[in-house]
Formats: C-alpha cells, sequence, structure tokens
C-alpha cells in the first residue's frame, strides 16, 4: 500500500509530460479542422487546403492579413489602359525549395499544369479568364497563347475581357508557382514559401520548418505543426492546455472566453456573409413582395444578437462593411411584420404560403438561425417546414434550384466587392457558380460586367455600391449578417493577428513569448 | 474443427458480396455529388461535367459496379476523389491507429468490466455490487460525446495531466480508450456478474467447495471459466465494432484513425473511399467474429466442433 501511495504522488509528474513546457525553440502550434486534400497547389479547393498551401508556396501575389494585394514573386505589375494585358515582372534572385531559381518558364508551367485537362483539381477558375485557357482545360487546344514569356524577368497575362480584379486572382492558392522539378505526389510540389513541408500523419498533424532563406525575410519561429482536431470545444481545451497557439472561440463559449480570457481575444469583422438564399424562380418566391415580405418579417437584430451571440454586424446589402462598396448605413429592411402582411396580401397570399427551409444538419448554430426565423416568419402567415440533410446534400438541392430557401455562408475568396456581387448574383454563376438564388437582372449583369471593366478604384467601388443597392431592394437573400471573427492568441507566442482572409496569414512575425 | 472453419469461411464470401453490393447501391443513389465537393464553391459548369467524365460518373450504374469489383478482384481498392491517394494505402496508414485504440479500450474493459463484475457476484448487495450496478447504469446512459469532453475538461484542463487530444505515447490512449471502453465495461459487468452469479449456484461449485478448494480456487478456475462463454460474445462483438473505427471517439480526441476517415470520406462524397473502407470493415468484423467462435470452444471444450 505504502508503494502505491508512493506511485500515486508521483503520478502527476509524470504525466506532466503531456503539457510540454514552452521554449524558445517550440515549435508554433496551429491547427485545421480536417485533414487537407492535397498539398498541391492545383488540388487547393478548401480552406485547409489553401491555408497549407499558402504556407508553402508563393503567388504572383498575395494578401496581407488584412486583406491588401501585395507584390510577391512578382514585385511590380503593369496593366495597359483597357485592363485587357498585365505584364508581371519577376522579383529578382528567388529560390525554390529545391535551390532551382523561378523562372518565367516556371510560372508558365505552374499555370499550365492547374489548367491541365487531367487534372482532378476542378478550381481553376482564377486562371480561365486568361486568353485561351478555357480551351486549353476542355482538351480542345494544346497552348495558352494568353501566356506570353516575356524575356527572362516578365510574363505578360492577356485576358479573354477585361478584369480589374485580376492581380487578386493571382493571390488565390491555386496560381502558386511551383518549381518544374515537382515529383508527381502531392507532397512533392516545391514552393519558395516562408515554411517547407517536413512530414504530414494524416489526420493527425503536418510539420513545416523555417525556409532560412525565404525572400521576404524568414519566420521568426524554427518550426511550425498544423495539428487536425476536429471537435471545437476540444481545440478551445487545447488552447487552455497550453498546447495550441490560436484557436476560433466556439460560439457556445462567447461569454465565458469573453470573461476569462479578455486579454487572450482578437476580433474582426470577417469577409462573410450569413443569408438564406431565397429561390427567385420557385412559386411564391418569384414575386419579389414575397421576397421582402420575408425581410421585413425577421426580427435579424435580435436574432443576431440571442442566437448568434452578438457575433456579427447585420447586412443591408452583401458587400462585407470593411471592403470598399459595402454600406451598412442604407435604408434596411426593418422588423415591421405589419407591412410583410400588407405585402403578402398585395401579392396574394393572404392565406398564407408553406415553404422549405433547407440547412445542413451538421452546423447546429446555424440551425438555431433556421428555426428563429421559422417562428419570425409564422407570425406573419408563412409557414417553413425545415429540411435538415448533411451539408452536402443541403448544397446539391440548393445548386439544383431544388430547395425554396437555403441558409448558408458565402467566405471570401479574394477581398473585393466583386467577390460578393458576380458569383452570387449574375446570372453567369446560377447554382454552382454561387447565385444559389437564381437571381437574374440584365441590369444587374450589364453593371458586373461594367465593375469588372472598370480600372479605376473609386469609379468602380461606385458601381459596387450601386449594384448592391439594386440587389437588396430586388430581396433575392433573407439578408442576415457579416460575422465577426472571435479568436483568442496564447499567451505563449506574440505577433500573430487575425486574418480577415484565409491565405492572408503566413505565421513569419510569430514567435514564441519570453517567459516573464 | 478444420471443416467447421472452411465452412464458415465459405460462408463469409456471401455476406461479403452482399456488403459489397448493398454499399454500392447505397452510396450511389444518396443525394450529393463528390464533384460537387471536389470543386467547392464557384465552379462553372464545364469544369463540373469534364471531372464526372474523368471519373466516369456518368455510365449507367452497372457498368460502374462492374468496374470496381473488376479493379477489386486485381486487388486494386481505387483512388480517393478528393485526394487522389490510393485507398488501400490510406487505410493501412489508419487502421493500426484503430487497431491501437480498441485494444487499449477493450483491456480497459475487460480488466475492469469482469473484475467489477466478479466482485459483485461473490457479495450480492455489497458495496462493490453496489459499485458495479452504479458504473453500470452511467456506462450505459451517458452519451460518449458528453463523457469524452468532461473527461478533456477535468483531465487536460483543469488537472493538466492527460493531453486533451492527438496522438503520441501512451499518455494520449489513456482519454480515448476510458471513453471508448466505457460501455463496454458497464455490459461487461453486468454480465459478468449475471454469470457468475449463476456458475457459482451451481452443482459443480457445490462439489469443489465440498472437495475443499479453497474460496479463490472456486470462484477464478470453477466459476469464472465457466461464466466466461456469454462475456467473450459481448467482448467479441464489441472488440469487432471497434476495430471498425468508433467516430465519436476518434473525432473527440482527434485520434486519426478509420472512423474518422469515413466520416471525412462520406461528408465529402468520396464513393470509392467510403466504399473501400466498408469492404474493409466488413472483412475486420466477420475475421474477429470466426474468431470468437473459437475461443468458446477454448473456454469450454464441451462446445465441441464436429
Amino acid at each position: 500500500m505504502p508503494r502505491f501511495r508512493h506511485f500515486l504522488s508521483v503520478l502527476p509528474s509524470l504525466l506532466a509530460c503531456a503539457g510540454e513546457r514552452p521554449s524558445a525553440s517550440a515549435p508554433l502550434v496551429y491547427y485545421e479542422s480536417y485533414d487537407p486534400r492535397s498539398l498541391d497547389p492545383a488540388l487547393s479547393t478548401d480552406v485547409p487546403t489553401g491555408e497549407m498551401v499558402t504556407l508553402a508556396y508563393d503567388g504572383l501575389t498575395r494578401f496581407d492579413v488584412n486583406g491588401r494585394l501585395q507584390p510577391a514573386l512578382s514585385d511590380r505589375w503593369t496593366t495597359d489602359p483597357r485592363g485587357l494585358r498585365y505584364v508581371f515582372h519577376l522579383r529578382a534572385g528567388v529560390r525554390f525549395a529545391d535551390s532551382s531559381p523561378v523562372t518565367v518558364a516556371a510560372v508558365r508551367q505552374s499555370f499550365l499544369r492547374v489548367l491541365d485537362p487531367k487534372s482532378t483539381g476542378g478550381r481553376a477558375w482564377p486562371l480561365l479568364p486568361i486568353g485561351g485557357a478555357r480551351a486549353y482545360a476542355a482538351g480542345t487546344a494544346r497552348d495558352v497563347p494568353g501566356i506570353e514569356l516575356l524575356g527572362d524577368s516578365a510574363v505578360a497575362l492577356t485576358l479573354e475581357q477585361p478584369l480589374a480584379v485580376f492581380p487578386k486572382f493571382l493571390a488565390m492558392p491555386v496560381a502558386s508557382i511551383v518549381a518544374p522539378r515537382s515529383g508527381v505526389r502531392d507532397v512533392e510540389t516545391i514552393g519558395t514559401g516562408p515554411w517547407r513541408f517536413v512530414s504530414w500523419a494524416h489526420d493527425d498533424a503536418l510539420r513545416y520548418a523555417r525556409n532560412p532563406g525565404y525572400w521576404d525575410g524568414p519566420p521568426q519561429a524554427e518550426s511550425l505543426v498544423v495539428r487536425i482536431i476536429p471537435d471545437q470545444l476540444v481545440r478551445a481545451a487545447e488552447l487552455e492546455a497550453g498546447r495550441l497557439d490560436v484557436v476560433e472561440v466556439p460560439f457556445g463559449e462567447t461569454a465565458a472566453w469573453r470573461s476569462r480570457h479578455a486579454n487572450w481575444l482578437q476580433e474582426k469583422p470577417a469577409l462573410r456573409d450569413v443569408y438564406i438564399a431565397l429561390n427567385n424562380r420557385r412559386g411564391a418566391l418569384r414575386d419579389a413582395r414575397v421576397r421582402q415580405a420575408i425581410n421585413y418579417a425577421v426580427n435579424v437584430p435580435q436574432i443576431l444578437a440571442t442566437v448568434y451571440g452578438g457575433r456579427g454586424i447585420r447586412a443591408r446589402g452583401a458587400i462585407p462593411p470593411s471592403l470598399a462598396g459595402g454600406d451598412t448605413t442604407r435604408e434596411a429592411y426593418t422588423y415591421d411584420p405589419a407591412r410583410a402582411k400588407q405585402l403578402l396580401a398585395a401579392a396574394g397570399l393572404a392565406a398564407g404560403v408553406t415553404l422549405e427551409l433547407w440547412r445542413a444538419a451538421d452546423n447546429e448554430t446555424l440551425g438555431r438561425v433556421a428555426q428563429a426565423v421559422q417562428s419570425d416568419l409564422e407570425q406573419v402567415g408563412i409557414q417553413i417546414e425545415i429540411v435538415a440533410r448533411d451539408a452536402s446534400s443541403q448544397r446539391a438541392a440548393a445548386r439544383a434550384g431544388n430547395a425554396d430557401m437555403a441558409i448558408l455562408d458565402w467566405w471570401a475568396d479574394y477581398p473585393d466587392g466583386d467577390d460578393f456581387l458576380f458569383p452570387l448574383f449574375s446570372s453567369t454563376s446560377f447554382g454552382p457558380g454561387g447565385n444559389y438564388a437564381f437571381y437574374s437582372d440584365a441590369v444587374t449583369d450589364s453593371l458586373l460586367l461594367a465593375a469588372r471593366r472598370t480600372q479605376d478604384d473609386a469609379a468602380r467601388e461606385r458601381l459596387y455600391r450601386a449594384i448592391d443597392e439594386r440587389v437588396y431592394r430586388a430581396a433575392p437573400w433573407l439578408y442576415l449578417w457579416f460575422p465577426v471573427d472571435l479568436w483568442a492568441e496564447s499567451p505563449r507566442i506574440t505577433g500573430w493577428e487575425l486574418p480577415v482572409i484565409f491565405n492572408g496569414q503566413r505565421w513569419t512575425g510569430v514567435r514564441r513569448a519570453t517567459p516573464p | 474443427m478444420t471443416a467447421r472453419l472452411g465452412r464458415r469461411l465459405l460462408l463469409v464470401v456471401p455476406t461479403l458480396c452482399g456488403v459489397l453490393v448493398a454499399a454500392f447501391l447505397l452510396l450511389n443513389v444518396a443525394p450529393g455529388d463528390p464533384v460537387q465537393a471536389m470543386v467547392g464553391e464557384r465552379a462553372d459548369s464545364a469544369t463540373i461535367a469534364r471531372l464526372r467524365a474523368e471519373l466516369h460518373l456518368d455510365d449507367p450504374l452497372p457498368v460502374r459496379f462492374g468496374r470496381y469489383v473488376l479493379g477489386l478482384l486485381h486487388g486494386d481498392l481505387g483512388r480517393s476523389y478528393i485526394t487522389g491517394r490510393p485507398i488501400a494505402q490510406d487505410l493501412a496508414e489508419r487502421f493500426p491507429k484503430t487497431a491501437q485504440l480498441a485494444l487499449a479500450a477493450m483491456s480497459f474493459a475487460a480488466t475492469v468490466g469482469i473484475a467489477l463484475g466478479v466482485v459483485a457476484a461473490v457479495r450480492p448487495g455489497g458495496w462493490a455490487d453496489r459499485l458495479a450496478r452504479l458504473t453500470a447504469y452511467l456506462g450505459v446512459s451517458f452519451p460518449v460525446y458528453w463523457v469524452g469532453l468532461l473527461l478533456v475538461l477535468l483531465f487536460a484542463v483543469t488537472l493538466r495531466w492527460l493531453p486533451p487530444s492527438g496522438s503520441g505515447g501512451l499518455v494520449y490512449l489513456i482519454l480515448p480508450a476510458a471513453t471508448l471502453g466505457m460501455r463496454s465495461v458497464a455490459v461487461l459487468a453486468r454480465m459478468t456478474r449475471g454469470a457468475m452469479r449463476e456458475a457459482l449456484a451451481s452443482d459443480f461449485i457445490r462439489t469443489a467447495r465440498a472437495k475443499g478448494a479453497s474460496e479463490r480456487v472456486v470462484v477464478l478456475r470453477h466459476a469464472l471459466r465457466n461464466a466466461l462463454i456469454p462475456v467473450i460474445t459481448v467482448l467479441a462483438l464489441d472488440t469487432g465494432s471497434y476495430l471498425t473505427g468508433s467516430l465519436l471517439t476518434e473525432s473527440i480526441f482527434a485520434w486519426p484513425g478509420l472512423g474518422r476517415y469515413v466520416l471525412t470520406a462520406i461528408e465529402k462524397r468520396d464513393l470509392p473511399a467510403v466504399q473501400g473502407a466498408i469492404l474493409f470493415m466488413s472483412v475486420l468484423f466477420v475475421l474477429v467474429n470466426l474468431f470468437a467462435d473459437l475461443l468458446y470452444a477454448k473456454a469450454d471444450p464441451r462446445i465441441a466442433y464436429d
């Protein structure tokens, strides 16, 4: 028995190895919620993959943590007055992880492998505006004439149509530049990024080491581990246990963390929309008055404050307020059930109507939002049947136009008003393209194209604002809110800033905090 | 014995064929499209059409099934639609982790469960019996997810004795194994207690006592051995289900096993990955049950395999 008691007394110290002590050389620890698809930029379709590609590769351009466009492997670029031809000049002296130099040929080859008709990436769209890229991707052409090498240090990209935001497209992970000698397996692609891939235990962790020769200055920490942790509460526990360096605060924990760890928190409006797409081509929802009535009938500020923990900014349009063109001052659909009833009566629906609202079963927070919306709409005679399916089935139904309403979120690919208008409201992007509301308006379409042609930023911003206003009045969505991200940074590190866009954080300025 | 084994093995073939057909049909009539998961948001219809053709998704179902079976006959489980990696390699990477967790959970459950059951049976109504009953109620009625999170909070966040999640040394096994084995502890304790009570009341126990055997010998050698048959059945069934991956436990503890692999594959509609995993799990399950059958004979020689 004494021996057993002795064992008990040393047990905590035996087990303490679990919570490793912070040392200056201990790796930084980040996380993804599921295993990335690949480390090959050509297969970068989702956020985890995009973030991992961002660590190990660079594109010609890139975003900083605040979503501003910056030069990367191209240190400067010029545009012709029509916005059709871009010339990107390569930064001198940059080398890939295999020591080979970054050349214009590597740029061309990187783009061609993404556009390769045999690629199963499926996300070549940032490169498709280049002249001839579509035909090449379809397998009907053997070259992309829009890519032109100008000597040893510049690449000219000629587009099919003017596209003012094209340099932002090139900051997407899929447009990363990879070494020509890259291998065939996904982990064998070689980049120029601040971190070098070391190992990958699937569903467990990815390990990176600092690239000492990084052109923008090597990362301050020696190594970075990215753990795969699916459960949000466990991630929060990992941070509290000192084994994870940053974490998104789980919704249910918002109040607790605000009081317990106030000085760890970072908060930033996200480039993201939470909305309910109303299928503009289906039944009663074809009538704009019905869609407007839905916007009047739902008490959005109250649902935001209660169900969503106040973690958002009420939307009066689709463009987030931190982007040029975003507007939170325009006249909103204020909560007005009487007005909603009038509009419904005018549309001939005084007797009421039944609609299906599709939600993703695994998203509990949005599920509760759907219930709150259901209860508000019931007050004005709109019966909502909530259809809960797994995310994949919900998206499939919404994309095929088989859902009356679908509660969704939209994440920015590139920080620009265009990303919150063109895919969401152009009649060329119905369904899988992003227009889940099947909103179709010739004037909106032509304004969207005009904005894409407009080089002047101020003029483009005016156009974005006008388009957003026009669409808002037509109410293709039940507009909800722009989420505000709430993350915690462990006191064990310094220098990390919450990025507004997933590929805006490279972890180069982050290091272990020196113990007090 | 050998003949029986051979017959049982032969029966495995139609079972697996059934699993193969059912899994293929179910997956292919379920809504959701793997190509949509591959391309993510904002895809154009040309890309979607090209990828569907590339993956032969537009071929008639029988043709696709035939192609899949042909691959299987060549020992090829195919490649994941999403990652492009060979599925056999994915499964081979995950299975050892799942096996490790299953073994730890079963060892925990067998040791604690059987011990509790024996102690409870020896003195019915005593403190051990009451503890065993409480454990059984709690173990069966508490949801795994909740218990897992509670253990994380207590041992990882508050006491900081154990890591909350992840994989590595033995310390990483403790919480997931306890969480996963919890239900089995409960069931085993009740089963063992019942079987032991029955055994202890039998004639042969009276005979053993009459010939002067010590209580330890009576309980452990005579009663427990006879009580073990139903216990082995439960153990085998649970081992079979643990070996095929445990979705919740693996997700809570970020354990890189089969359960999470299948979950991700289902979410992404990664058809060949789900099919491959189901097939693999079925083979495992069948083999474990076969093994349990053979164990019966070891525990009780009266079960004769003609």
